[in-house]
């Protein structure tokens, strides 16, 4: 059945309550559960604000893409009994190079129309490709081991943390600060923001734009690529891992700004700690938590956290 | 509904008699019944969507709360069903205000997502709140008490009881869209600063249009209630709200006769194509992708300007 992504990835803590007690140490955990969830939705929702901004599509797709690359890795590392880092360098790359082709054949055909024909042409794309892989490798979900080297927990002092979980927070980390860089330092991402601000006068200042958007897509798909990857070993890899998460991600943008990369960061870590610490106090309804949240930026801060003003609006 | 005069009459002809002996026609007869319940749930929506501009993908919510509504007022009172109906409508409606009030802050794109999250929401707390909605087992044992004389266990006396809930959804769908109120819909969707500068409420329209819409929805979630004797946790789900974008889509926005026909067509082939295959989401998916790369004002509308240029 149909899971939140949120709800699938944090372990059920229901029994806590019975112990009648706030334990501190439980609190600290959850509070790391809390920056997992948050990376993977710093991860999904850094693609989706950089190809919104930029493309000025909504990428509906992009729950299917990190389901994509959570089977990637499924395949590679379970399949064909290869190394788990393999597939963390090989599966953003597929999904990338996935991404590109979707963009090129489809996704350009629509820039001229209105910016809603694109959500739709993706919806209908992510619909495709989730029923073409419950097709191939069956609508259940297949188990997904950690990997064995980054198995077992790490003493922190205060707690005992799984390694893998620790590893996960390490690599978002890094990989967002390296898209920030990559945007605001480069030259490449210089181009990207010039994009941002006007396709057009980009365009007649002799930049190829179309290329730019089509590796902008691109690299989005890469990064949801590799959130499905350092995912699947804490879910269930299954058909329907995307859409459950794509929604809670929505949310992030929406609250971040959409097409604000520090707005996606912030977001995306407190609705995760949002979600894990609302287990806490009301397990049932730790999800609809989140959607309260949005309403009430809805009302004091219609543009999000750190959006702009009428931003493709 | 601008239908060429002199076609008129022999349209409304023919349709009338096509949905009279519909039921016939089908494979079976609840089919046809549920083609006339998703075709007032698109005509509804092609009033938020066609003619206000109002992209929303969170419309199984209301949907689903139209049939819960109905579901839940069936089991636990005893009142007859077009009461029942009216219940599930006013809970879609009461629930589409804050809604609609909190979508409306956010335009186009936003739109879209801000109404799926709270589609969403409401998905989780139908979900979690068993004791209620039976969760993902869905709410069973819904009754179908008979009105007066008329026995609507049978069908076909359904069919015909969902026709005229049809009709009449027809008749006040033209009605609002040829008013005034329409026509400032119309306004707003193709230019809204402008409607705004001459002195018109942008977002009042919008949210009278979005709970309009809401409450078509409603109705035909009720009227399924009543046509499955159970309300499946779907009903408010995200393949819903795509189902309807779709029909649409697919029918001609902004036509009202469009996504009727849209809708019936799209409920007849996916029963077709499920008896044979279960690759229905991946015909979905490709139909999506097709029309709106070549079909985007329409099938009906599209093939009308290519082959009959009258």
């Amino acid at each position: 059945m149909l899971r939140g992504g949120s709800e699938a990835l944090t372990p059920a803590f229901v029994s806590f309550l019975g112990m009648g007690f706030m334990d501190l140490h439980f609190i600290f955990i959850q509070l790391f559960n809390g920056l997992i969830l948050g990376s993977i939705y710093v991860l999904l929702s850094l693609g989706l604000t950089v190809i919104f901004g930029t493309l000025g599509v909504v990428n509906f797709a992009h729950g299917a893409l990190y389901m994509l690359g959570a089977y990637t890795a499924y395949s590679i590392v379970t399949l064909l009994n290869l190394h788990f880092l393999i597939a963390l360098l090989l599966c953003p790359v597929i999904v990338g190079i996935i991404g590109i082709l979707l963009e090129k054949f489809l996704i350009s055909k629509l820039y001229k129309l209105p910016h809603f024909y694109n959500l739709l042409l993706t919806f209908g794309i992510m619909f495709f490709i989730q029923d073409a892989i419950k097709i191939i490798y069956g609508p259940e979900g297949e188990p997904f081991n950690i990997p064995e080297f980054l198995g077992g927990a790490v003493n922190l002092g205060f707690m005992v943390y799984p390694k893998y979980r620790l590893c996960i927070i390490l690599v978002t980390g890094f990989l967002a600060s390296g898209v920030w860089l990559f945007i605001v330092k480069t030259k490449l991402g210089a181009i990207i923001r010039a994009g941002t601000d006007d396709s057009e006068i980009a365009d007649a200042l002799g930049i190829d734009i179309a290329r730019i958007f089509t590796l902008v897509f691109g690299m989005g798909a890469a990064l949801a690529g590799l959130a499905g990857v350092l995912a699947a070993p804490i879910q269930d890899v299954q058909p329907l891992m995307g859409m459950n998460f794509l929604v809670e991600t929505f949310v992030v943008v929406i609250v971040g700004g959409m097409g604000s990369i520090g707005g996606s960061i912030l977001a995306g870590l407190i609705i995760g700690e949002l979600v894990t610490l609302g287990i806490i106090f009301w397990p049932p309804m730790s999800t609809t938590l989140i959607y309260v949240f949005m309403a009430v930026v809805l009302i004091i801060r219609p543009r999000g956290l750190m959006g702009r003003v009428a931003f493709f609006e | 509904m601008k239908v060429n005069s002199k076609y008129s009459f022999g349209f409304i002809i023919l349709a009338g008699l096509f949905l009279l002996f519909l039921p016939f026609v089908t494979p079976y007869k609840a089919l046809a019944s549920q083609m006339l319940v998703f075709a007032i749930f698109a005509l509804g929506y092609d009033i938020a969507f066609g003619y206000t501009g109002l992209l929303s993908f969170g419309h199984a919510a209301f949907f689903g709360l139209g049939a819960y509504g109905t579901g839940l007022t069936l089991i636990h009172l005893s009142i007859p069903a077009p009461l029942a109906i009216s219940m599930g409508v006013i809970i879609s409606l009461l629930i589409a205000f804050p809604i609609g009030y909190l979508s409306i802050r956010r335009r186009g794109i936003y739109f879209a997502m801000v109404t799926l999250a709270f589609a969403q929401m409401i998905y989780f707390i139908a979900f979690k709140w068993r004791s209620l909605t039976g969760g993902d087992d869905g709410l069973h044992g819904v009754p179908r008490p008979p009105l007066g004389f008329i026995d609507l266990r049978s069908e076909v006396v359904l069919y015909y009881f969902i026709l005229f809930f049809f009709l009449l959804s027809i008749v006040l769908g033209i009605r609002i869209i040829r008013s005034p109120f329409g026509k400032t819909l119309e306004c707003l969707r193709e230019n809204e600063d402008r409607a705004r500068s001459i002195g018109y409420n942008p977002t009042r329209y919008k949210l009278i249009s979005f709970v309009i819409s809401a409450s078509f929805a409603g109705l035909a979630g009720g009227l399924y209630t009543l046509l499955q004797n159970f309300v499946p946790l779907f009903s408010l789900g995200l393949d819903i709200s795509g189902d309807v974008v779709l029909m649409t889509l697919i029918g001609g926005m902004g036509t009202l006769y469009g996504p009727i026909m849209g809708a019936m067509g799209l409920v007849y082939l996916k029963d077709l194509l499920s008896s044979y295959t279960n690759i229905w989401p991946l015909f979905l998916g490709l139909l999506f992708v097709v029309s709106i790369l070549t079909f985007r004002k329409g099938v009906f509308k599209e093939l009308k300007e290519r082959f009959l240029k009258f």
